[in-house]
C-alpha cells in the first residue's frame, strides 16, 4: 500500500494550478455571473495536454488515466476555476469513443477532444425519463437503405451545447413497447432538425443548459458508438468516470472554499481574535475540511479502481455522494465564515455553491446513490 | 547550439527559512527549482529552437542528490541534467559553488552558458561571473533579451537608464533578469518525458576536487552573523473625503517622485 504521490503527479498538479491562477478565480466568477463559457482556460489547459490527459496517445492524447483527469478537475476547481465540461467531454464522450467507438471514430473525433479545441458533450436526461433510464423516449430508428439513422424526441438540461461540436446521445433503438435497448450516436450541434432551446437555471455557471427537440435528425450510419442496443453496458463506462471527475471536481471546490475561509477566518477581527479563534466558526471548518479530505480519498480510490479495470461502479457512487456533500458543507461554511460578505459579488463565494448544489442532484442525484448502495452494498430490497 | 543552464533548487520560498548553527540556510527540506532560474530555461528552449538543432543542459549543485526541481525544467523541455551531490559540498561559499559548477560545465563545450541574475535564496549574484572566470569566457549581466547573430551573441543589457546593447563572441556565459522570456509551463508530455530523460549525478570526486578545496573547509566566506531584516514602517492611509487625489500628488511631491 503506497499513498505517496508520485512526482509526475505533483508536477501534474502544479502545472494545472499555474495554468489555472494566470486566469485566477475572478475569471471563473464572472464568467459564472455573466455565464459566459470560460473557453480560454480550456483552451489553455489544452494545449498543455491536460483536458485530453485520459484519453489514447495515438490519438493525440495523454495516455493517462481517469487518476489523472480526476486530477486535472480537482486542481483546476481548487484554484477556484472548476471546469463542469470536463465530466461530459473528456469523461463521457472521450472515454465512450475511446473504448467502443471505431478506428475511423476515434480518428476523427479524439484528437480534437484532446487538444481542447473541440467537444462533445453529452444528453441522456429527458423530461419524462429523469433518474429512470429505462424510460427514455426519445427513438433512433434506421432509414433509407438502413444505412442511416433517424432520431426523434427530446432531451433536457443539457450543459454546453452552444459549445460543442457534437451531442452523444443516448436514444432508445428497441420499439417502445418493448424493453428499452439502448444506443449511442454522436449528432452534430447543427444537425438540420435539432432544435436547442435555452434552459435558464437560476445558479450562475459559465455551462449553459438547453432543452433539445430531435425532429427526425438524420445521422449516417457512422454516428453510431458502439453495438446497437449495447447502449446500456457502454454508458456505464462513462458513467462511473463522470461521477468520479464529478467528486474531483467537488473536492477542489471543497478546498478552494476552505482555502479562502481559513484566509479570512485569520485576519477578519470583530472582538478581540480574529474570528477563525471561535470554535463555532473554526470547527465548521474543520469538519468540512475532513469531509473534503476523506471524500478525496475515496474518489482517488474509485479512480484507480477504474483504470486498473476493477469494479468502480460502488466506489464511484460513494466518492461521488460525499464529495457533493462535502462540497456544500465546505462553501456553507465559508459562506457563514464571511458573514454578510459571503453573499457579496465582490467575494465571489456563491458561484461556487451554485455549482456543489448542482452536483448534489446531478449526474446522478444523491437519493439514487443511496439506493445504490443500500442496494448493492447492504443488500437491502429496491425501494422503486 | 549546445546550451548550459545553470539551476538552482532551494527551500520553497514560501515556507518559514531555517538556518543551520553556522548561519547557513538549511537545505534539508525538499527543493524545488528557483523560479530565477526557470527565465534561463526557457532562454535556453527558446534559442535552441529557433536554432532549429541544438541541446539545453542543465547543471545544478544540491545536497542529497535532490532532483524535484531538474526534473520541472527537464519536463518544460531540457535534453538532461549533470547534478553534482555530495556531502562534502556542504557549506560551500559563491566561490566554492562557481568551482563545482565551472568544472562540471567544463567537461563538454557549450555556445552558451545561462544563469539567473542572482538565486532567490543567496542573492550573492556573483557565481556566475565567477563561472565565466574560471572557464575562461566573456560574460554579460542582467539581460534582458538575447540574440544570435553568426558567432556571436547580441545581448540587451538592462541598465539604470535603459539598455546598453552588446555583441559578445560565443562562447560566453549570459545572466539573463527575471521577465526576460515568460517561462512555459511544462505539458503533460513533458512532465512524462521527464522522468526517462539522464540526470548525470558527480560527486567531487568525479570532478578530481579535494575535499579541502569546496564545501565548508575550501570557504573563504564565512557569516559571522545574521539579523532579521528591518520591519517596515506601517503605510500611510490616505483617506478619500473627495481630496485623495490631491493629497496623493502631495504625498508624491513629499518624496519628491513628481
Ligand atoms: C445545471 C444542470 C446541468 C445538467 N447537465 C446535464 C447534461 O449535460 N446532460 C444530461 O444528460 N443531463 C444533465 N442534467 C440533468 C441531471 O443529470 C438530472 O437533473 C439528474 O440526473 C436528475 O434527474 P431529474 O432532474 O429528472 O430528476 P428526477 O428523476 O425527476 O428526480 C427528482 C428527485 O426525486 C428523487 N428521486 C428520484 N428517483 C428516486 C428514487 N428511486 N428513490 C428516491 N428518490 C428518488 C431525487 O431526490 C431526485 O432529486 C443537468 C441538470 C442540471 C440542473
Amino acid at each position: 500500500m503506497d499513498f505517496t504521490e508520485n512526482e509526475e503527479h505533483v508536477a501534474l498538479r502544479v502545472a494545472v494550478a499555474a495554468i489555472c491562477d494566470d486566469f485566477g478565480a475572478e475569471y471563473y466568477q464572472s464568467h459564472a455571473e455573466s455565464r459566459t463559457p470560460t473557453t480560454e482556460l480550456w483552451r489553455a489547459l489544452g494545449d498543455h495536454g491536460y483536458i485530453g490527459i485520459n484519453l489514447p496517445e495515438q490519438y493525440g492524447g495523454g495516455g493517462a488515466g481517469l487518476v489523472e483527469l480526476t486530477m486535472v478537475c480537482q486542481e483546476s476547481a481548487a484554484r477556484g476555476t472548476p471546469l463542469l465540461l470536463l465530466l461530459v467531454s473528456s469523461a463521457i464522450s472521450g472515454e465512450v469513443i475511446a473504448t467502443y467507438g471505431t478506428q475511423s471514430q476515434r480518428e476523427r473525433w479524439l484528437p480534437k477532444l484532446a487538444s481542447g479545441e473541440s467537444k462533445i458533450v453529452f444528453a441522456i436526461t429527458e423530461p419524462s425519463a429523469g433518474s429512470n433510464t429505462h424510460r427514455l423516449s426519445t427513438f433512433a430508428h434506421r432509414v433509407g437503405d438502413r444505412d442511416s439513422w433517424s432520431i426523434s424526441g427530446e432531451k433536457y438540461y443539457i450543459s454546453g451545447v452552444d459549445e460543442a461540436d457534437a451531442i452523444l446521445v443516448v436514444a432508445r433503438t428497441s420499439p417502445p413497447n418493448e424493453k428499452a435497448r439502448l444506443s449511442l450516436f454522436i449528432v452534430d450541434s447543427d444537425a438540420p432538425g435539432l432544435s436547442k432551446i435555452p434552459l435558464p437555471v437560476s445558479v450562475t455557471l459559465p455551462e449553459r443548459q438547453f432543452t433539445l427537440h430531435f425532429d427526425n435528425v438524420k445521422v449516417s450510419a457512422d454516428r453510431l458508438v458502439g453495438t446497437e442496443g449495447d447502449g446500456f453496458k457502454q454508458v456505464f463506462q462513462g458513467l462511473n468516470p463522470e461521477r468520479i471527475t464529478g467528486a474531483g471536481l467537488c473536492v477542489g471546490i471543497g478546498r478552494y472554499c476552505l482555502e479562502r475561509a481559513a484566509q479570512y477566518a485569520n485576519v477578519r477581527v470583530v472582538w478581540d481574535t480574529p474570528i477563525g479563534a471561535h470554535q463555532g466558526v473554526s470547527h465548521a471548518l474543520a469538519k468540512a475540511k475532513i469531509e473534503v479530505e476523506l471524500a478525496a480519498l475515496m474518489t482517488t480510490k474509485a479512480a484507480w479502481l477504474h483504470d486498473n479495470h476493477l469494479p468502480a461502479g460502488e466506489a464511484a457512487n460513494m466518492a461521488k455522494y460525499a464529495a457533493a456533500e462535502a462540497a456544500l458543507s465546505a462553501i456553507d461554511a465559508a459562506i457563514q465564515t464571511h458573514g454578510g460578505n459571503g453573499l457579496a459579488t465582490e467575494y465571489g463565494l456563491v458561484p461556487y455553491w451554485g455549482l456543489a448544489r448542482l452536483l448534489r442532484i446531478a449526474p446522478v442525484n444523491r437519493e439514487m446513490i443511496l439506493n445504490f448502495v443500500a442496494q448493492h452494498s447492504l443488500g437491502l430490497p429496491r425501494s422503486y | 547550439m549546445k546550451i548550459a543552464v545553470c539551476v538552482k533548487q532551494i527551500p520553497d520560498p514560501a515556507a518559514p527559512a531555517k538556518m543551520d548553527a553556522n548561519y547557513n540556510l538549511a537545505r534539508d527540506t525538499k527543493l524545488i527549482m528557483d523560479e530565477s532560474d526557470s527565465y534561463g530555461v526557457e532562454m535556453a528552449l527558446q534559442l535552441v529552437d529557433k536554432a532549429g538543432a541544438g541541446e539545453v543542459v542543465l547543471f545544478s549543485m544540491a545536497p542529497g542528490e535532490e532532483v524535484s526541481g531538474l526534473r520541472n525544467a527537464l519536463a518544460m523541455g531540457a535534453h538532461r541534467a549533470v547534478l553534482i551531490s555530495d556531502p562534502r559540498l556542504a557549506g560551500s561559499d559563491a566561490l566554492s559553488t562557481a568551482k563545482v559548477l565551472a568544472k562540471a560545465i567544463g567537461r563538454e563545450s557549450f555556445d552558451l552558458v545561462l544563469a539567473a541574475t542572482e538565486s532567490s535564496d543567496g542573492y550573492t549574484g556573483t557565481t556566475p561571473v565567477q563561472i565565466a572566470e574560471l572557464l575562461d569566457l566573456p560574460s554579460v549581466t542582467f539581460a534582458k533579451g538575447i540574440e544570435v547573430k553568426g558567432e556571436s551573441l547580441i545581448v540587451a543589457r538592462q541598465t539604470e537608464a535603459g539598455f546598453d546593447e552588446i555583441e559578445v563572441p560565443t562562447p560566453a556565459l549570459v545572466t539573463v533578469t527575471a521577465g526576460v522570456v515568460e517561462p512555459r509551463y511544462p505539458n503533460f508530455k513533458g512532465i512524462m518525458a521527464a522522468k526517462s530523460k539522464p540526470v548525470e549525478k558527480l560527486s567531487i570526486d568525479d570532478l578530481a576536487f579535494s575535499p579541502d578545496s569546496v564545501g565548508a573547509s575550501g570557504a573563504r566566506e564565512t557569516i559571522t552573523s545574521i539579523r532579521p531584516a528591518e520591519s517596515r514602517g506601517a503605510g500611510t492611509v490616505v483617506v478619500d473625503e473627495g481630496d485623495g487625489f490631491a493629497k496623493i500628488i502631495e504625498y508624491l511631491e513629499s518624496l519628491k517622485v513628481i
